[in-house]
C-alpha cells in the first residue's frame, strides 16, 4: 500500500518575542534514512509599514541625470494640480502603486490629491462582477446592475468637488464621473489597469461609450488596449525598489529567512512565486522540477499567498502538496501578506526564478525576479515577453518540458545564467521602475495640457 | 611666409558651446496590428513615421544595455513570433545610423519584407505566435546642466549626462541633421577643428555596444587627443 500522509497547518509560539509561526507538518511513515520536508517558520504578525521613500533616496539606483529630468519635466507643471480616484486605499496593485505615487508627485511639486469612491455591497459586487466579464468571464448584465453601477458614480460624483487642472481615474469603478467633465476646466484621463483583450460585450459595450469622453486612455500593455476613439497610452506597471519586496537586504537575512525555511544555500535553488492558482500551473512547475532533479541535485521553492482565504487556493495548494509527494527537496510555503520582506530574500538566495503562468497580466513577479539580477524562465503570456526578451533578458517557454530544459541549461551555464541576469536588471531599469512611471506622468500631464509639443525627431 | 598653427585640441575654444540635451519619451499605442508578416508588410506601408521611428531608433534605447542580437522590434517579431530567421537577419542588418529620414528607413524595411515574402510567400499568411502592435512615441526635448565649451570640458560632462542623452546626440541626431553624423562629431568638426576625431566617433558601432560601452569608447577617443 503507498505511504499514506497528512500535512496539516498549525501555529506554534517562535521565540520570545511574542511573534507566532506557521509550521507546515507532515505526518507520515517515510523510511529512516529519507529527509523530512523542511518545517518552515512563518511570521504571522504583520510589521510596521516604513515610510514612503524621498525621491533622493532613488540616485543611487538611477543616477542623478534621471532625477534632474523628472524635476525638469515637473518644474514646468508647477501650479497645475492633480486629483487621482480609485476604489481602495488598501489592499491590491493599484493603491499599492498610488501609495507610493502621490508622495513623489507631491514632493515634485505637483499637487496630487488621491480620493477613493465609496459604494454599498451591492455596487462592489457588481464592480466585481464586471471586473470578472472584463477578463472574458460571464455575466448577465441587467438594467438593475447598470443602474446601480450608475447610482453609486453619481453619488460619488455629487461628494466629490472637482478643481482640478488633471483628472486621472483609475479602472472602471469610478469611471462614470467623467459625467462632471462639462463642469470642469481639466483634462481627464482613464487608466486602466486590467487586461482588456477579451471582454464581455455587454460590459465593455456599456463602459466604451463613457471611456470615450476621456481625453486619454492608458492601458499596461497594447495587448490589453481596445480600439477607442481617443488616443491610447502606453504605461508599463512598475515596481518600487525601495519597497520592502525589492529593496537591498543584508545578506545575513537572506540566509535566516532560508534558515527558517528550511532551504540549503549549498544546492541550486528554482523559486516560483505567486499565489496558489492554476493559471500559476504551480503543477508544472513541480514536473518540471522532476525532470531536472534527474540531472541536477536542487532544491524547489513555492511560495505564495492566497491558500488561507481563498477556497479555490486551498484546493490547489492541496494539488502541489499531492504533485510534490514526499520530495524533501520541495518546499512550499503559504505565506502571509505581510512577507514582503521574506519573498525579497527568498528571490535574492535564489539561483533561477520561475514564472510558468499559463494566463498573466504583467507579471510583477517577473519584474521582481529580474530586479534581483536573476535568471528567469517566464511562461509567454501576458506581459510576460515584454519583461523577458528571449535568451537577452531571460528566457520564454510554452511547455513543462521547455521549462525543464531551460532551467537545466542555465543551470549548467551559469556565465549564460549571469548574463540574463544583468541585462534583465537592466531592463528593469530602464523600464519598469516606480521613477520610470512618475516621469510618464509629467509627461503625459504636459501633453494634455498642451504645454509642450511632442517633438518631430526630424525636425531641426 | 607667416604661418599659423592651430593650439593644440585640449587648448582649442569653442565659439559656440554644446549644450546637452536628453529626450523623454512617451508611448503611444497605435490602432494597426499585425497576426502574421503580411499583415506587418501592410503595417509598415501605412503606419505613421513615427511608429517607424519608435521600433527602430527607440527600441535601440530601450534596450541599450544589450550588446548583440537585438538591433529593431520588426527583426525581433520576425525571429521571436514567426521563426523567419533569414528575414530576421536581415532586417536585424539595417543600421539606422545609414539613414538621415524615416522615409527612406521605411522603404528599406517594407522592400526586405516584400523581397522575402515575395520568395517566400507561404510565410506571408502563418500567425504569428504573438501580434506585432504598431506604436510610437511622443518626444519631449530636455535640457540638461551640461554645457561644453572645450575638449576637457566635454569629456567632463560625457562622464555625467544618461545614457538617454547619448542616445539623443549621437543616434537619433542625424535625422535632425539629415546628415550621416552626429551632434558630437559635427561640433567637434565645426567648433573645434577635430575633423579626425569627428569621423572616429561616427565609426563607433552602435550595434555590437551598449549605449554605455559607446560612452567609454568616446570617452577613450577624446582623451587620447587631450
Amino acid at each position: 500500500m503507498a505511504e499514506k500522509k497528512e500535512r496539516t497547518m498549525t501555529k506554534t509560539p517562535a521565540g520570545g518575542n511574542g511573534n507566532t509561526t506557521t509550521q507546515a507538518t507532515t505526518t507520515a511513515a517515510p523510511p529512516s534514512e529519507r529527509r523530512q520536508r523542511p518545517r518552515p517558520k512563518i511570521s504571522q504578525t504583520p510589521p510596521a509599514p516604513p515610510p514612503p521613500p524621498r525621491l533622493d533616496d532613488y540616485e543611487p539606483i538611477v543616477g542623478r541625470p534621471e532625477l534632474d529630468e523628472l524635476r525638469f519635466l515637473a518644474q514646468r507643471l508647477r501650479g497645475k494640480t492633480v486629483k487621482m480616484v480609485n476604489s481602495t486605499a488598501v489592499g491590491g496593485g493599484v493603491a499599492e502603486i498610488l501609495n507610493r505615487l502621490i508622495p513623489l508627485m507631491n514632493e515634485l511639486e505637483v499637487p496630487t490629491k488621491w480620493e477613493v469612491i465609496t459604494g454599498g455591497n451591492d455596487f462592489f459586487e457588481v464592480t466585481k462582477g464586471f471586473h470578472n466579464a472584463l477578463h472574458g468571464g460571464e455575466y448577465n448584465v441587467t438594467k438593475e446592475v447598470l443602474e446601480i453601477f450608475m447610482m453609486y458614480n453619481e453619488q460619488n460624483r455629487q461628494r466629490m468637488s472637482f478643481d482640478e487642472d488633471l483628472f486621472v481615474i483609475h479602472d472602471p469603478q469610478p469611471v462614470g464621473l467623467i459625467k462632471s467633465r462639462q463642469n470642469t476646466r481639466g483634462k481627464w484621463i482613464w487608466r486602466c489597469h486590467i487586461d482588456l483583450s477579451n471582454p464581455h460585450p455587454d460590459v465593455w459595450g456599456f463602459l466604451r461609450p463613457i471611456v470615450d469622453q476621456y481625453d486619454a486612455a492608458i492601458f499596461s500593455s497594447p495587448s490589453f488596449a481596445r480600439q477607442l476613439e481617443i488616443p491610447q497610452y502606453l504605461f508599463f506597471p512598475c515596481i518600487d525598489p525601495l519597497s520592502e519586496k525589492n529593496k537591498d537586504i543584508d545578506e545575513s537575512f537572506v540566509q535566516k529567512v532560508c534558515e527558517d525555511f528550511g532551504i540549503d544555500r549549498k544546492r541550486p535553488i528554482i523559486t516560483q512565486i505567486s499565489r496558489f492558482d492554476r493559471l500559476k500551473d504551480p503543477v508544472g512547475v513541480i514536473q518540471a522540477y522532476k525532470m531536472v532533479k534527474k540531472y541536477v541535485d536542487c532544491q524547489l521553492v513555492l511560495a505564495g499567498g492566497g491558500a488561507t482565504d481563498d477556497p479555490e487556493g486551498a484546493v490547489v495548494l492541496q494539488e502541489v502538496m499531492d504533485e510534490a509527494g514526499d520530495d524533501p527537496d520541495i518546499i512550499i510555503l503559504n505565506l502571509p501578506p505581510w512577507s514582503a520582506l521574506e519573498i525579497n530574500a527568498l528571490q535574492r538566495a535564489s539561483t533561477i526564478i520561475v514564472q510558468k503562468s499559463l494566463k498573466e497580466g504583467f507579471g510583477l513577479t517577473v519584474t521582481e525576479g529580474l530586479w534581483k539580477g536573476k535568471p528567469v524562465v517566464g511562461g509567454a503570456v501576458g506581459g510576460i515577453p515584454t519583461q523577458i526578451v528571449h535568451k537577452l533578458t531571460g528566457v520564454l517557454v510554452h511547455s513543462v518540458e521547455g521549462c525543464a530544459y531551460q532551467i537545466r541549461y542555465l543551470l549548467t551555464h551559469p556565465e549564460f545564467a549571469a548574463e540574463l541576469g544583468r541585462n534583465g536588471k537592466e531592463h528593469v531599469k530602464e523600464n519598469f521602475l516606480m521613477t520610470s512611471n512618475v516621469k510618464r506622468w509629467l509627461l503625459l500631464y504636459q501633453i494634455m495640457l498642451g504645454m509642450t509639443q511632442p517633438m518631430d525627431p526630424q525636425a531641426k | 611666409m607667416a604661418t599659423t598653427t592651430l593650439p593644440k585640441p585640449a587648448r582649442r575654444w569653442a565659439r559656440a558651446p554644446f549644450y546637452f540635451n536628453t529626450a523623454s519619451h512617451l508611448l503611444r499605442i497605435g490602432r494597426q496590428r499585425a497576426d502574421n508578416l503580411s499583415q506587418l508588410l501592410e503595417g509598415l506601408r501605412t503606419c505613421p513615421e513615427d511608429s517607424i521611428f519608435q521600433h527602430t531608433f527607440r527600441t535601440l534605447a530601450e534596450h541599450h544595455f544589450i550588446r548583440e542580437g537585438f538591433s529593431n522590434d520588426f527583426a525581433h517579431f520576425a525571429f521571436a513570433a514567426c521563426n523567419e530567421v533569414g528575414l530576421a537577419e536581415r532586417l536585424a542588418s539595417v543600421d539606422v545610423r545609414e539613414y538621415t529620414s524615416l522615409e527612406a528607413l521605411r522603404n528599406r524595411i517594407v522592400g526586405i519584407v516584400d523581397e522575402y515574402l515575395k520568395k517566400n510567400p507561404r510565410s506571408g499568411e502563418r500567425a504569428a505566435l504573438e501580434p506585432f502592435y504598431f506604436c510610437a512615441s511622443d518626444t519631449v526635448v530636455i535640457p540638461t546642466t551640461a554645457v561644453a565649451r572645450n575638449l576637457e570640458e566635454f569629456a567632463s560632462c560625457l562622464e555625467n549626462i544618461s545614457v538617454h542623452s547619448i542616445h539623443y546626440h549621437f543616434i537619433e541626431a542625424r535625422l535632425r541633421l539629415k546628415l550621416n553624423s552626429n551632434d558630437f562629431s559635427v561640433w567637434l568638426d565645426e567648433e573645434l577643428g577635430l575633423g579626425t576625431l569627428a569621423d572616429r566617433l561616427n565609426r563607433i558601432d552602435i550595434y555590437t555596444s551598449t549605449l554605455n560601452d559607446v560612452r567609454r569608447t568616446i570617452q577613450s577617443i577624446i582623451r587620447g587627443a587631450l
